[in-house]
């Protein structure tokens, strides 16, 4: 099974929710359960409907391995919450797709909240 | 043909209003139509080196027609301030981008700015005329809000530390929130003496009494004092954005500043017109964007907020490609409390799914103008009042049915009381008497509330040559009809309607 290897990076502010550390690497496998589910084992995998891995799926695995708390402040249904800003490479995700951007390897994503005071 | 659909998105999937793009044409670049696009703002395109071109020539048309005292017609004439600037920072997000902004843009050419590049790079040389500075004396004034909440963190000297850092050679002023009731505080700024006083929350007349001498006179606790009173947590919010906003701008006056910059954004701006009109501030929606305040005639101070055309999300980009360090700020009240913090959310979610709509807000409050004009300037708020407020408030609410009566409470023979309703604007008049939906008072033990030290000294201005008539009629001329209203008691009415009842 390939992987996908992923430079994750928080500002804003909301890096308090992952531990306070804006840095994270992560790896992914390429090809992820359909409905998000970060949880199956790779061997469970062959059983379901998968996807290439996208940055909905990403979303859902930072919920459920890498957010400490209040997941209300990060996520909203499939998408992140209003108010956080989703750069794909530098770019804005709005660019690339949003949540249907298939995640390359060595892709960089960076998660700002706007809601940090004003 | 008739449409057979039922519209049920439940049932439909196409019934579904199909998303909008969310940009026009294609990911290049709108302005250079170079290089591939980094950043949607409002369905346009733009790229990473057209970005900041974007952001400082949205600044400099909200700002630049309102520099020098008069209008200018020709856009060749240089640019001068009648005094100095200040710029309001909160450490917040729109601040900070306000700050770095306004430097690269008016300061750069001030040698001891550490930035590098300029948005603006000055042509002929330093010393060229053209060159002048904009303001001969630029500071940054912090206003600490934490002695008002227990538990709360004390940033100045963190923000004093960043600002020093980044921006060496503008003076920092911090003051605090409880300045509002420091009489040495407003005696600084020229503020003439004011007399302690304190007002009633139990009725609509909120009537003020005053006394020479306080025993407490200690600025803190009358800050706590004012927001323990506070009906709401909403009016809590008002309240102290008001409290803000006049400390900064007789601070302003007080460092001989013509201009005081805030960093309110597009979308607090929005955010702030919506909140700010559900509780009655309808009359100063053209204020919350820009207000040239000049209360007593002592030289004007105007107010003017550069990213008003700059949304939240613009900010965030420039803030994160610009590695600026936001301190933010810390909330003192609960998360989804209030009218604001709803209105905050909402606006939000709307930007996301439909930018074009948050701008339409503030586009659309510039339009409107009040149909009357001012009678004066609220005490409290020190904003256009507009007249006929308690009329209006009679018509729409039910009062209280007991008749109102001041409180008989001081033995201080130099106490007098007044009723401070008619020297309020329709909005800081709700916040005082709002009544929390839930039934109960949020703090029903406190409901005397000091005045701030600005209001105590209009109200006495006002009253000076006006006799304390109390509850008597105006005489007019003998040969006038006079027309006395009186609340009829039970008896009397009793007696009007005894021989139509059963008995």
């Amino acid at each position: 099974m390939t992987t996908i290897s992923l430079r994750i990076e928080f500002g804003g502010g909301l890096e308090l929710l992952f531990s306070n550390e804006k840095r994270h690497t992560l790896t992914l496998p390429s090809m992820v359960s359909f409905d998000n589910n970060s949880k199956i084992s790779a061997d469970a995998l062959s059983g379901v409907n998968l996807k290439p891995a996208d940055v909905e799926y990403l979303v859902f695995y930072l919920r459920d391995h890498l957010l400490q708390e209040r997941p209300e402040l990060f996520i909203e249904g499939k998408t992140v919450r209003p108010g956080i800003l989703v750069l794909i490479n530098d770019t804005d995700w709005e660019l690339e797709g949003e949540g249907e951007y298939v995640l390359q390897n060595n892709d960089e994503i960076v998660f700002i909240s706007t809601l940090h005071g004003g | 043909m008739v449409s057979e659909s039922c519209g049920n998105p439940s049932v439909e999937t196409e019934a579904i209003m199909s998303r909008r793009p969310k940009y026009d044409k294609s990911k290049f670049c709108i302005k250079c139509k170079l290089n591939s696009g980094a950043i949607i703002v409002r369905h346009a395109v733009y790229c990473k080196e057209c970005f900041p071109a974007l952001l400082s020539s949205k600044v400099k048309r909200i700002l630049e027609p309102q520099i020098n005292p008069n209008p200018e017609l020709s856009r060749k004439k240089s640019l001068k301030a009648s005094g100095n600037l200040l710029v309001g920072f909160s450490g917040g997000l729109g601040s900070t981008v306000l700050l770095d902004l306004i430097s690269r843009i008016y300061l750069s050419h001030r040698t001891e700015i550490k930035k590098e590049e300029g948005v603006n790079k000055s042509r002929g040389g330093k010393d060229h005329p053209r060159n002048e500075p904009v303001w001969k004396m630029v500071s940054v004034c912090y206003v600490e809000v934490a002695s008002g909440f227990p538990g709360m963190t004390d940033k100045t000297q963190k923000i004093h530390q960043l600002l020093q850092e980044n921006y060496e050679s503008l003076e920092f002023i911090p003051i605090r929130l409880e300045n509002a009731f420091d009489l040495s505080w407003w005696n600084k700024v020229g503020g003439k003496a004011a007399l302690d006083a304190n007002t009633d929350l139990t009725s609509d007349e909120l009537f003020v009494s005053t006394a020479l001498n306080s025993p407490n006179s200690d600025s803190v606790q009358k800050l706590r004092s004012y927001i323990s009173a506070l009906p709401t947590h909403t009016a809590i919010e008002s309240a102290i954005h008001t409290l803000i906003r006049i400390l900064l701008l007789y601070t302003a006056r007080s460092t001989q500043s013509s201009h005081l910059l805030l960093g309110t954004s597009l979308t607090s701006i929005s955010i702030k017109l919506i909140s700010s009109i559900s509780q009655g501030g309808g009359f100063s929606v053209r204020e919350e964007a820009q207000e040239e305040w000049n209360p007593d005639s002592k030289g004007a101070v105007r107010l003017i907020r550069p990213l008003q055309e700059i949304t939240l999300k613009e900010c965030s980009m420039w803030a994160w490609w610009n590695d600026l360090l936001v301190v933010g700020q810390e909330k003192y009240l609960r998360d989804k409390d209030g009218i604001e913090a709803l209105t905050k959310e909402f606006i939000i979610g709307l930007e996301r799914d439909y930018p074009s709509t948050v701008s339409t807000i503030a586009r659309t409050c510039a339009k409107l103008t009040p149909k009357v004009d001012a009678a004066g300037l609220c005490i409290l708020c020190e904003r256009p009042l507009q007249p006929g407020v308690q009329e209006w408030k009679s018509q729409i609410s039910m009062r209280a049915t007991k008749e109102p009566s001041p409180p008989s409470h001081s033995s201080d023979p130099s106490s007098v009381l007044h009723s401070l309703t008619s020297y309020l604007c329709y909005s800081c008049h709700t916040t005082l008497s709002s009544r929390s939906s839930k039934g109960v008072s949020r703090n029903s033990a406190n409901t005397s509330l000091p005045l701030p030290v600005w209001a105590s000294t209009h109200m006495q201005g006002l009253l000076v040559d006006v006799p304390i008539t109390d509850m008597q009629p105006n005489l007019k001329e003998a040969d006038e009809e006079i027309w006395l209203t009186h609340k009829v008691n039970p008896d009397e009415m009793k007696v009007a309607i005894g021989e139509f009842l059963l008995e």
